[in-house]
């Protein structure tokens, strides 16, 4: 009899129980002969304060009240969850699918997450400040492009550092892949090559040792010191203090170790390296003083046509980002105009229009974001659509569950348990479940993301372990909340609905065909994300198998660039040439090399283009970019790349001899429309030059954009650069598999410390289709999911209905109807449930192909073929579900339907 | 009452209430009159804190309320001990009783 649970009700009490004892206290002294007056005095004497009491009590009483709600609660929600344990222990297969089912939906998410997260999101570790940390970016138009990119060259870093005033750090940030170490055991590493400044744009002391310091980073040769990795430190020094002070050989320098960054510290690269060096040592390095880079002859740090660098730079703070790109703007532009006075044959700047702006961080985020960032954020929603079709699926089997369970419930309720509990009850064993499908998926995601990370994102990105990151636990957290609601609530608004006394007479046959309209939505919500997976899943396939099937002009798959890199020792021109001649006829003698050439550029990973003179022509620059490889004898051969007429480059094409040319289609037509290209002459460099004659024309290749083939011509090795470049070697099988082979044979005859690496050219293509691979593999992987989970979830409601009208089926079969019948009854059904799933499918699908489109190729993304392909292919997997319940319904004995219940 | 006497007393006045209690349930009237009358009113107990002691041994769980109807068909709040109340009845009892033997000894060596 309890009244006082809350604030009012305390109160009200209190006031009851003095009242009480006042009344009661007086009629005594009354009874003693005292009159009321003085009754109440002695009374209230007696008592003392009455005010500060009666809140002393009520203060007790309120505390003492909210303990004990606290106590029922919690020994509730502790009953709740015994007896969804029970439940779900009394079930294991129901238990294992469900778990299953959410495991796949939370990991597809959590695995995604991982991986967007990284690329857009999360700032790099150990970062001050991310808000106001930066990636500067430039452009620069011409031939009335813009150009947007994030590298500089060094005496533009050095303007722009000058002439800005809104950041208290800017620095280049570079991961170079150099040889690290010597002899046999040399390996190419990531190197990450940075300003001093970098070390203050980070919260970071160092493991052991220091930092470099802004004098050793200067110019103009910097100082070789090097700062390791603590993973390095530890796999190649053992972890050892006495690593410091030794030497370590990193490209074409040895570098005196000084410190060891913490763990996990890499700066703004997006995957470990192997330790950190200064800029300017390593420019001084690997570009040297040395080098000749056409006819400007200036040292790297004033070279402005040498742009490599990437800068990051962290605004002070108070600055806005707009006050920061006013100043850098002005900045790059002055740099800008500083440069045309040392080259004044670069883009005029009133054409050039340099801008600057500070933009995100993370690569992937700024305005030069590749099309694998926007496919995996499209992948987020597809593991999105993912997850709610599990929901739905997991809702489904709770519904039927909850319907089977419809007369205990109503026993319960007629029992006077509380629908409150009840609902709490049904929820509490949906987030049960979630939160088991919340551990599966972690487990799922873990494995995931290192599947992911290996065959789609060559290893560019690091996922943590889904276990430990934090960010991904409370995303998994979420998302389990999310499912167990979700989930919980069809069965629990089921429950709420429920007619006690109909359900208790009707002994569970009546009101279930009704009641499955919520299971049939849902299936039709299914169908429907299904259809938009599949479609996803096809137009990914269809561009994927468009990309590969485009014409590059070359074989990719069979060919490997081996290029030379020299260390220190300084070598002459014609003792580099002989070494390039040498190598190419070694590679040729190997057994699994069918073909070797020289060349100087490789397809998507280095262009040349230098000024071409034609006679008739005004500006051949300003028909486009012709771009230009330096080939020996048999470089179309070992590409694979046709010679259309004319002919192929000879050992007569010497230095000395005259001057020859081959040209691709394209750059053909494009000098000498509706003319013969073949004996033309062409003059390269200057327009005094000798005549170059085109003696033969190749087919076209793409080289610099998957998109569109290039303007692209051939000049004897011999003729230009022949101390350049490095060899394509055409293997006789797969080209990876021959590369550790052709390489140990090429090293043995490189002189000193020089050494050659060697990449198969596909590696190198690889990113360019990186995105359609993401996309198809992915989009298939989570649609055959989607479409599963469709099945089963459609399996289940027509193997329920089959069952609850095991009765009709009786009738029927007593009524005469075949076997054939009945199947074709129970097939229709599930056609029909799943028919306006399709539909809206279809029409989401077409609505929202034009956003896919820019990520497509080739392919329209209202293309016809994968379309019909997925409603097929639905209708298919609708019958099957429907084939089974539909034979058991067959076989139903009249007699045994008719005479249960 | 002076405050040298309350640490004395606040103890005192549980260990008085609990005994008055285990003869069964009682409103905080009949608690009051009870104390009054065995004590032949030498203890001067002020009511509000009696009731203070009540609902505080309430919230500890010592003592039970509920609402019943007095000797003159009134509803009243009826306090009982608990199990644990019985327990912290002993085991102050016990304590109580050793502490007036110190001080009696005290004084009798006197």
């Amino acid at each position: 009899m309890r009244i006082e649970r809350d604030r009012a009700g305390v109160d009200r009490a209190v006031d009851d129980e003095l009242q009480f004892h006042f009344d009661m206290t007086m009629r005594e002294l009354m009874t003693n002969g005292l009159n009321p007056d003085d009754a109440r005095r002695e009374a209230e004497r007696r008592f003392g304060d009455i005010q500060r009491t009666r809140e002393k009590l009520a203060t007790i009483d309120r505390s003492r009240v909210g303990r004990e709600r606290r106590a029922e609660w919690w020994s509730g929600v502790a009953q709740d969850f015994r007896y969804a344990i029970r439940g779900l222990r009394l079930k294991p297969g129901f238990t294992l699918a469900v778990v299953l089912t959410l495991g796949l939906g939370i990991g597809a998410n959590a695995t995604m997450f991982g991986i967007v997260d990284r690329l857009l999101f999360r700032p790099p570790q150990f970062l001050i400040a991310p808000a106001r940390a930066a990636a500067l970016y430039f452009g620069v138009t011409n031939r009335g492009k813009e150009n947007l990119g994030t590298s500089v060259s060094y005496p533009t870093f050095l303007d722009i550092k000058a002439n800005t005033s809104s950041f208290d750090a800017i620095t280049p940030f570079f991961v170079d892949q150099l040889a690290v170490g010597e002899g046999p055991a040399t390996k190419e590493m990531k190197i990450g090559v940075l300003g001093a400044d970098l070390w203050r744009m980070f919260d970071v002391a160092p493991a052991i040792g220091r930092f470099f310091t802004p004098q050793e980073d200067s110019l103009p040769t910097g100082t070789a010191v090097t700062v390791l990795s603590y993973a390095f430190w530890q796999t190649q020094f053992g972890g050892r203090r006495d690593a410091l002070g030794r030497q370590l050989s990193i490209g074409s320098a040895k570098y005196t170790i000084i410190g060891v960054a913490p763990e996990g510290f890499v700066g703004f690269s997006p995957d470990p390296v192997a330790a950190f060096v200064p800029v300017t040592a390593e420019s001084n390095a690997e570009i040297g003083p040395g080098l000749r880079l056409g006819r400007n002859r200036s040292p790297w740090y004033q070279n402005y046509g040498r742009i490599w660098l990437s800068l990051f730079a962290r605004r002070k703070p108070g600055v806005t980002v707009a006050a920061a790109n006013a100043d850098l703007n002005r900045a790059f532009q002055l740099s800008y105009k500083h440069m045309l006075t040392v080259n004044p044959k670069r883009t005029a700047f009133d054409r050039a229009r340099p801008r600057a702006f500070v933009g995100a961080v993370l690569r992937d985020r700024g305005p030069d974001e590749d099309n694998s960032a926007k496919v995996a954020s499209w992948l987020i929603g597809v593991a999105g659509i993912v997850l709610l079709i599990a929901c739905a699926n997991v809702a489904n089997l709770l519904l039927a569950r909850a319907l089977r369970r419809r007369r205990e419930i109503a026993v319960r309720i007629a029992l006077g348990v509380s629908r409150s509990r009840l609902l709490m009850q049904l929820l509490t064993e949906s987030l049960v479940l979630a939160a088991l499908g919340g551990v599966a998926g972690l487990a799922i995601a873990q494995w995931g993301g290192g599947v992911m990370r290996h065959a789609l994102l060559d290893d560019e990105v690091t996922i943590d372990s889904a276990f430990t990151d934090p960010r991904t636990l409370m995303v998994v957290a979420v998302l389990v909340l999310a499912a167990g609601l979700l989930t919980g609530l069809a069965p629990a608004a089921q429950t709420s609905s429920a007619d006690v006394s109909l359900a208790l007479k009707s002994g569970g046959r009546e009101g279930a065909v009704q009641r499955s309209r919520l299971r049939v939505g849902l299936l039709v919500l299914q169908a429907a994300l299904s259809v938009v997976l599949l479609v996803g899943a096809g137009l990914f396939l269809r561009s994927l198998s468009n990309v590969r099937n485009i014409p590059m002009g070359y074989d990719a798959s069979r060919l490997l660039w081996v290029e030379l890199n020299s260390r220190g020792t300084p070598t002459d021109s014609v003792h580099d040439a002989l070494l390039r001649d040498q190598l190419r006829d070694r590679a040729a003698q190997l057994p699994s090399v069918a073909r070797a050439a020289r060349a100087i550029t490789v397809p998507f990973y280095s262009t040349w283009i230098v000024s071409l003179f034609v006679t008739g022509i005004d500006s051949v620059g300003a028909l486009g970019n012709f771009t230009l490889q330096a080939a020996s004898p048999g470089f179309l051969e070992t590409m694979g790349t046709r010679l259309i007429r004319g002919r192929a480059f000879t050992n007569a094409d010497a230095a000395t001899g005259p001057k020859v040319m081959i040209v691709g289609q394209s750059m053909a037509a494009r000098l000498w429309p509706g003319e013969d290209a073949l004996g033309k002459c062409v003059r390269v460099l200057a327009d005094t030059a000798p005549c170059t004659t085109v003696v033969g024309i190749a087919q076209d290749v793409r080289r610099t954009s998957i998109d569109k083939t290039e303007m692209h011509y051939y000049l004897p090795s011999a003729q230009f650069r022949p101390d350049q470049g490095g060899l394509f070697i055409r293997t006789r099988g797969a080209a990876p598999e021959h590369a550790e082979e052709v390489r140990r044979a090429l090293q043995a005859i490189m002189p000193g410390a020089s050494y050659v690496t060697i990449t198969p050219l596909s590696t190198i293509i690889a990113p360019e289709i990186r995105s359609w691979k993401l996309g198809a593999t992915m989009f298939a992987a989570f649609g055959a999911l989607a479409l599963a989970l469709a099945a089963i979830g459609l399996y289940s409601v027509i193997a329920y209905n089959v069952t609850q009208r095991t009765h009709e089926m009786g009738v029927r079969v007593a009524l005469g109807a075949q076997a054939s019948d009945v199947v074709g009854l129970i097939v229709r059904e599930g056609i029909v449930i799943v028919l306006p799933g399709v539909a809206l499918g279809t029409v989401i699908a077409l609505a929202a192909g034009r956003w896919v489109a820019p990520l497509l190729f080739q392919v329209s993304p209202k293309d016809p073929p994968v379309i019909v392909g997925v409603v097929a292919t639905l209708l298919v997997v609708a019958i099957a579900a429907s084939w089974f319940p539909a034979i058991r319904a067959s076989r139903v004995d009249p007699h045994e339907a008719l005479r249960a219940d | 009452m002076r405050t040298a006497d309350l640490d004395l007393l606040q103890g005192t006045l549980d260990l008085l209430i609990l005994k008055t209690l285990t003869w069964g349930p009682r409103h905080g009237y009949a608690v009051a009159s009870w104390i009054r009358d065995t004590t032949n009113q030498r203890l001067q107990i002020e009511e509000g804190a009696l009731y203070t002691a009540l609902h505080r041994m309430e919230k500890r769980g010592w003592l039970e309320a509920d609402w019943g109807l007095s000797e003159n068909n009134r509803k009243a709040k009826f306090y009982q001990l608990t199990a644990q109340g019985r327990r912290q009845l002993r085991a102050q009892t016990a304590a109580w009783t050793e502490y007036a033997g110190a001080v009696f000894k005290v004084l009798q060596t006197a």
